[in-house]
């Protein structure tokens, strides 16, 4: 549609599917997001918890994997053992603003 | 012994320098004359197959005789061998920039300490889905008792972790999906899934080891022992394992029995092994027990093999 057709109307609509999406969609669903990268940090641990130095009976059979994930390995690797607060990690995950 | 329906995966194992090897290899060259179409393979690191047979056997399959072909697992190679298909397809998937940091990650795999025992293990699997096609039977000559019970019981307990791996992966593709649904990119992202495809394949793999291992009509563990103390209670104990796992035990092999011609030097280690003959009857008779006799000389070479491959047949009578 071009700007100039665009009605009061859809300039309302745009706003408001805007606005809807920062207050109700936006921070729920990073929270979702964040979730959902704490669990795939976890598969990661499970998968390759040798690289850091914890004894894993199927690592080599998950080394198959590799290709798939090494794109995130690194900065899984730097993510892990940069943890240093886990309750305040946590802790960020809510609304406390 | 041709119409009774044979195993066609048999295992030999038992304590260390019983004879594991020569009865694996008498055997096999039985079947090979029989006429089936045999595979001997040696699970052992430390190979001796080669040895028993008289001609060099390598890490791949070669002809040993009418019938009958030999190889020895080389896990330093196989290993070798699956990370440089790894390395390979990684450099198909990401940039080599990457593939330079994660080799740091593959040589540490490489020498973790389980990596040598899963090599063996990989290559074991692949032999097994040898059987029809092109052989009729495989024997294995597997190591000493410890390494042989680990190397079997491994896909019962892998193949829990996998399934574990698998429920991990789904959860986090479930939440994934969720904060996907405002998001195309990562929805078109999520949309091929090579992680669970690598996985279910790798549990089919240990599924089907795991079913050959435990089913009583195509598998079958043999034991070697000599009639001593020490290697009955370690076959006692081996046994049980075995159960546990529901791995199907056919049969023990009493190698070295001292005949009465031994002579006077004999006569009193030939009185302490008729005790051990009688436990080792009370305790396993109910299997199928063989007693090889002490011969003159060590057994070496093909004609030997082929004295004890004789004696071997009644392992198979019902």
């Amino acid at each position: 549609m071009d700007e100039k057709e665009k009605t009061f109307f859809d300039h309302l609509l745009e706003w408001v599917s805007g606005v809807s999406y920062g207050v109700f969609v936006d921070k729920r669903m990073s929270v979702v997001r964040k979730e959902a990268l704490d669990q795939y940090d976890n598969l990661m641990l499970l998968l390759f918890s040798d690289f850091l130095g914890i004894p894993n009976p199927i690592s080599y059979y998950m080394l198959e994997l590799l290709p798939y994930m090494a794109d995130e390995l690194v900065p899984w690797e730097r993510r892990i053992q940069n943890r240093k607060f886990i309750a305040a990690e946590k802790a960020a995950q809510f609304d406390f603003d | 012994m041709t119409d009774k329906q044979l195993p066609k995966y048999i295992f030999f194992g038992g304590k260390g320098g019983t004879g594991k090897t020569t009865c694996a290899g008498a055997f096999a060259l039985k079947m090979a004359k029989h006429g089936l179409k045999t595979l001997a393979v040696s699970t052992d690191p430390a190979h001796s197959l080669a040895d028993a047979f008289g001609i060099p056997i390598g890490p791949d399959i070669v002809p040993v005789t009418d019938n009958l072909w030999g190889i020895e697992i080389d896990a330093e190679l196989e290993a070798k061998k699956y990370m440089k298909s790894i390395q390979d397809q990684m450099l198909n998937l990401v940039s080599a920039a990457i593939v330079e940091e994660i080799k740091r990650q593959l040589e540490i795999a490489y020498m973790s300490p389980g990596a040598e025992e899963a090599a063996i293990f990989d290559k074991f699997i692949e032999m097994m889905a040898l059987i029809g096609n092109p052989y009729d039977i495989i024997v294995f000559d597997t190591a000493p008792t410890g390494h042989t019970l680990r190397l079997l019981t491994l896909p019962e307990i892998l193949g829990e972790w996998i399934d574990h791996l698998i429920d991990r992966h789904m959860d986090s593709r479930k939440l994934m999906e969720m904060s996907a649904r405002y998001d195309k990119v990562l929805k078109k992202k999520l949309e091929d899934d090579p992680i669970i495809k690598v996985l279910t394949k790798r549990k089919e793999k240990f599924d089907f080891a795991r079913k050959v291992l435990t089913d009583g009509d195509s598998c079958e563990f043999i034991f070697v022992l000599n009639a001593e103390k020490m290697p009955i209670l370690e076959t006692g104990r081996a046994i049980k394992v075995l159960k546990d796992f529901s791995i199907p035990v056919g049969g023990v092999v009493v190698n070295r029995v001292i005949p009465p011609e031994a002579g006077a030097f004999f006569e009193k280690r030939r009185a302490a092994q008729t005790g051990y003959l009688d436990e080792i009857d009370k305790k396993f008779g109910y299997l199928n027990v063989v007693r090889l006799p002490m011969l003159e000389t060590d057994i070496q070479g093909m004609d030997q093999m082929e004295m004890v491959a004789n004696i071997m047949e009644d392992l198979n009578k019902d």
